[in-house]
């Protein structure tokens, strides 16, 4: 690798050295500036790797980096590029063809985005080469816009499809050893803890109303659209818009987070209620606590019930069932 | 169970009472199933007797095949009029079972000389099964607790919880329809055998597994469930030979007769979703030698290194089927199974499953509207299971918690979560009855828990029962249970009758006066197709007519709702979301003769193709992102507009020029608006000059068009030069060269 290295540079030189023409020479020497990482670009490197005449493709990301624009896409898709950038330069090309991976940010290129009129960012730029072998009559560069969140793969099959045919490296996501090997120690470790604390963990994890309680938490979860919300993102809660919070929101496929936790402490309630009619009461020996027990789990059943039909009525318009006190 | 000394209960005591009882409970039982096939039958009174929605469309057809080529050829069956021109392996990627069933009863029916139509068996196949799910409810809950009354009250909370029958209607011929009773029956079957430890029970398990696995797609989710109940007992110390037996002899057998059906093949031993099942083989086959050998070795040592040998002889199998997973000799997950684990995983891979109604999370109101007060009776049911867990009791909870896992992150999967929803309420209920209606007070003999206050009982059961003691306690909770039992059946009605019974085919709304109106276009449109077209019309249609097309207008079509090739319906995407220009070349290249598309904007009928474009937008985007682009059919602050102010890209698009071409001659000048949207439409008609309006339904919900040929040349200037260029292109596929796929 490193004779590798070493010779490439040396071939550098001398194609430097022997290059006669501007433009080829450009190439090596932007590649020169950073061998794995894209380029970092400023506004003059970026009108000079981007001008004519170009014998190389240049993929070019303009984005916004620093914390103050707020940017959350472009600090979240900038090591996706470098990945793609690594996995290409690390990669094996045919001889003639060349590809640059260049970054822009607004703090260096501040020209380049007015002159581009960009209102957003990132926006990815590949510009074609006009001369060589690959050269296109349209050499106006091709643009990316992204629209939410994405992968290097997604971007990656994007280039790929404006480059001409034949092998490309593949994408390499570098294997991160540091995870790993986290992983293994933190395995050990609660294997090593549970040998060692078995005699106290032993009983916690073998009682029956802690796995109860469990299975009930996740039943309640699940059936008040507890996945709803984690799969819809759907708000906490909503303003009515006179001020105030509503907490159900309107329409029968459509909730808001507040609201399912609502309708799961109803289901727990009346669940619970349910339990302490039938296992309970009839363990309690004093006759009159027995009848005031039953009245008050009775009661509080029907409220709940009469509440919870209220407010799927509220849900479901033209629903015509309910009980008597809501 | 009675104790008071009425002359009824001279009938119920002793040898005659048994029987008694017994010819009562059947009495229930005929009572219930009755119950459950009559509260389906709203749509055949309503309408007429017919096959519902899209899928079972499809089954029709097939099983129309089946008897008249019989099942060999069935079996071979190469459909060429379907997924034109590729067309489809259908003997060999289809679930036989329900065909197969419908098949042997139409069979039987002939030899006892009873004419029955075929149409008639499949509408009425699936209230005919909930019948069975009934009853097999009975048996699964029997299992489940010493109460008489759990069993029935669960059949009859199954015959008629929404949840269920919103699958199950008459003319929902569907594979959910015997599928369900498939499920029951089996978890029947299999706790029948981990209870007994026979070998009988696991064979019939087995059995009935193959004929669920013939039947089903959901089959995988016995494959897990089964498995997790064999290691939830194993980790909990519960490992004997009765579990040893049955789970070995489910799997050896249900395996084998799994891997009978072509479309399962040897997915059972080649990919992931089968995995846990042949993993908990194995380990089972480690823990029953441990247990063996242990008896032998007389010292702790050597039975500490025996469980440890164990621990890294599993851990060293689970690494090496890791291991097979990322060699690729074992197919990882399949997508909609990993789709239900990793929830964001359909919308950015697979967007034809995203796209699919019955793939969205649920929402609690849908939870309830299903299954009403059993949702909360379910968790104390549940927990009723914890009081004495026997190993058929960790199966309760363990599917309780799965499947509504499964069932709030797909509304489809609902199904998959009534029938133990259904177990659950009828345990607790049970209970509540025979507690409170139990006329003399006295301690109620309920197996051991009651009896062992000890640290192992839940919370709530330590002390001792004592029973009831207050003629008021009784009738205040009794008469509240009933209360709460009637709205339940009311709100079933209630829900089958305005949600659940409309066959989507036949659509029905009300008059100002309030008299029925029923729209009929689909058929309208179908029927025209079969009548005034050549038998062999090439009909291209979005993907979710294609069942219809094929089985009501019996025409070729392009795509369908089988959905195995996403690149054949991303190119009907792309034709439909494309300009004229680009459409018109795909069309000719796969013989299109005539485009159907469902325009709701007339009568404000939601699911139409503009409601449902920007999904064929988005999967032609999946192919060609560089030509289709969902973005532009957004104007520039993000609005998905028809009107005036539509994109470029919307207005020019196939799918918008054949919606609302001619449209707004149906009104005054510039009044023209379309209903679903709630928008005015632009003045002028959109300009079709690729495609001939050929027909539009009554009530303009169906608009067919026809592709002209090429031959019409020179009769519109403006589109002359666009149309030279498709002339050129379609000359080199006219002479019957190889057949190009798609011009890119």
């Amino acid at each position: 690798m490193k004779l590798f290295t070493l010779f490439t540079s040396l071939f550098y030189l001398i194609s430097i050295t022997l290059a006669t023409s501007s433009s080829p020479n450009k190439f090596e020497q932007y590649q020169s500036l950073s061998r794995l990482a894209p380029i970092q670009l400023d506004d003059s490197s970026y009108d000079d790797l981007t001008s004519k005449p170009r014998d190389y493709y240049a993929a070019v990301i303009l984005t916004a980096m620093e914390s103050r624009f707020g940017c959350v896409l472009c600090r979240e898709f900038q090591p996706e590029f470098d990945l793609i950038a690594r996995s290409w330069n690390k990669g094996s090309t045919p001889d003639d063809f060349k590809l640059l991976f260049g970054t822009l940010d607004f703090n260096n290129g501040k020209a380049a985005f007015q002159r581009l009129m960009l209102q957003t960012a990132p926006v990815l730029l590949v510009f074609p080469p006009t001369i060589g072998p690959y050269a296109r009559v349209d050499d106006s560069p091709m643009r990316f816009d992204f629209s939410g969140p994405i992968s290097a793969d997604q971007v990656y099959a994007w280039i790929n499809r404006h480059l001409p045919d034949g092998p490309k490296p593949p994408l390499v996501r570098p294997i991160n050893y540091m995870r790993i090997v986290s992983g293994v120690t933190i395995l050990m470790g609660v294997v090593t803890l549970f040998t060692v604390l078995s005699p106290y963990i032993l009983p916690i994890v073998r009682n029956r109303n802690l796995w109860a309680a469990f299975s009930l938490v996740a039943i309640l979860l699940f059936t008040s659209g507890h996945m709803f919300n984690h799969i819809r993102k759907v708000p906490y809660v909503a303003g009515d818009g006179r001020g105030g919070i509503s907490y159900f929101a309107g329409g029968f496929s459509n909730q808001f987070g507040m609201e399912t936790q609502i309708v799961a402490a109803m289901y727990a309630v009346l669940s619970f209620s349910a339990i302490g009619l039938a296992m309970k009461v009839p363990r309690i020996a004093d006759k009159k606590s027995q009848q005031v027990a039953v009245v008050i789990w009775g009661v509080v059943l029907l409220g709940t019930y009469s509440f919870l039909l209220s407010v799927f009525r509220a849900k479901n318009g033209g629903y015509p069932f309910f009980l008597p006190p809501f | 169970m009675a104790e008071s000394t009425s002359p009824v209960d001279a009938l119920l005591k002793g040898s005659s009472g048994r029987s008694a009882r017994g010819l009562l409970r059947i009495i229930i039982l005929v009572t219930i199933a009755a119950a459950a096939v009559s509260s389906r039958l709203f749509s055949v009174i309503r309408f007429e007797s017919i096959i519902h929605e899209f899928d079972p469309w499809f089954n029709f057809r097939a099983t129309k095949y089946l008897i008249q080529n019989g099942f060999y050829d069935f079996w071979d069956w190469f459909d060429d009029r379907t997924w034109h021109p590729l067309g489809r392996v259908t003997g060999g990627t289809l679930y036989p079972g329900l065909m197969v069933t419908s098949g042997v009863i139409y069979h039987i029916l002939r030899f006892l000389t009873i004419p029955v139509d075929i149409r008639n068996i499949c509408v009425l196949l699936a209230p005919a099964f909930s019948g069975l799910t009934a009853f097999a409810m009975y048996l699964l809950t029997n299992e489940m607790s010493s109460s008489p009354s759990a069993g029935l009250l669960a059949a009859a909370f199954m015959a008629i919880t929404p949840g269920y029958i919103s699958r199950s209607v008459a003319g929902s011929y569907d594979n959910e329809a015997i599928a369900i009773f498939l499920l029951v029956f089996t978890f029947f079957l299999w706790i029948k055998a981990v209870k007994n430890g026979s070998i009988m029970w696991g064979a019939l398990a087995a059995l009935f597994y193959g004929y669920m696995v013939s039947a089903w797609g959901g089959y995988v989710f016995i494959t897990n469930l089964i498995p997790l109940h064999v290691f939830v007992l194993i980790c909990m110390g519960r490992y004997s030979s009765r579990v040893y037996i049955s789970y070995t002899t489910w799997y050896a057998l249900g395996t084998l007769a799994s891997m009978q059906i072509p479309f399962v093949g040897f997915l059972p031993i080649r990919n992931s979703d089968h995995m846990s099942a042949l993993g908990i083989f194995g380990l089972i086959q480690l823990v029953a030698f441990a247990d063996f050998v242990r008896g032998f070795l007389p010292g702790k040592q050597f039975q500490r290194l025996l469980t440890a040998s164990i621990i890294l002889t599993s851990g060293l199998a689970f690494v090496g089927l890791i291991v097979l997973t990322m060699s690729g000799v074992i197919a990882p997950w399949s997508g909609r199974f990993y789709s239900l684990w990793d929830t964001g995983y359909a919308k950015i891979h697979i967007p034809i499953i995203a796209s699919v109604s019955e793939h969205q999370p649920t929402a609690w109101p849908s939870f309830f509207f299903d299954l009403n007060f059993l949702i909360w009776l379910f968790p104390a049911g549940v927990y009723m299971c914890f009081r004495d867990l026997k190993d058929e009791h960790v199966f309760v909870i363990i599917y309780s918690v799965l499947a509504s896992y499964f069932a709030g992150v797909m509304v489809r999967l609902m199904l998959t979560l009534t029938p133990i929803v259904c177990v659950a309420a009828a345990l607790v209920l049970s209970y509540i009855l025979d507690t409170y209606l139990k006329t003399s007070p006295g301690p109620i003999n309920r197996g051991r828990s009651s009896e062992d206050p000890s640290s192992e009982a839940l919370r709530s059961a330590r002390t001792p029962e004592v029973g009831i003691s207050s003629y008021f306690s009784k009738a205040v909770t009794t008469s509240a249970t009933i209360v709460y039992l009637l709205l339940f059946v009311a709100h079933c009605t209630w829900v089958t009758s305005n949600a659940y019974s409309s066959p989507s085919v036949v659509l029905a709304s009300r008059m100002p006066d309030g008299s029925q109106f029923i729209i009929d276009d689909y058929r309208e449109a179908y029927y025209w197709l079969r009548q005034n077209t050549p038998a062999n019309a090439k009909i291209m249609s979005w993907w979710d007519y294609g069942y219809q097309i094929g089985g009501m207008a019996d025409r070729p079509t392009l795509v369908d709702n089988n959905t195995w090739n996403n690149t054949h319906i991303a190119t009907v995407g792309k034709a439909m979301s494309s300009r004229e220009e680009v459409s018109y070349p795909i069309l000719r290249q796969h013989d299109v003769d005539y485009v159907l598309v469902v325009f709701g904007g007339l009568l404000g009928y939601s699911g139409d193709d503009i409601n449902k474009f920007l999904w064929m937008v988005r999967i032609a985007e999946g192919i060609w992102p560089d030509q289709v682009k969902e973005r532009d059919f957004f104007t520039s602050r993000g609005e998905y507009r028809v009107d005036d102010q539509a994109t470029p890209a919307m207005r020019n698009s196939l799918m918008y020029k054949m919606s609302y071409h001619n449209f707004n001659k149906l009104f005054p000048m510039g009044q023209a608006t379309d209903r679903v949207r709630g928008t005015k439409l632009p003045s002028e008609s959109p300009q079709l000059s690729t495609l001939d309006e050929a027909f539009t339904s009554e009530n303009w919900i169906i608009r067919i068009y026809k592709v002209k040929d090429l031959d019409n040349l020179g009769r519109d200037h403006s589109n002359a030069v666009a149309f030279d260029h498709g002339n050129k292109r379609k000359k080199t596929t006219k002479k019957k060269g190889p057949r190009v796929l798609r011009s890119e």
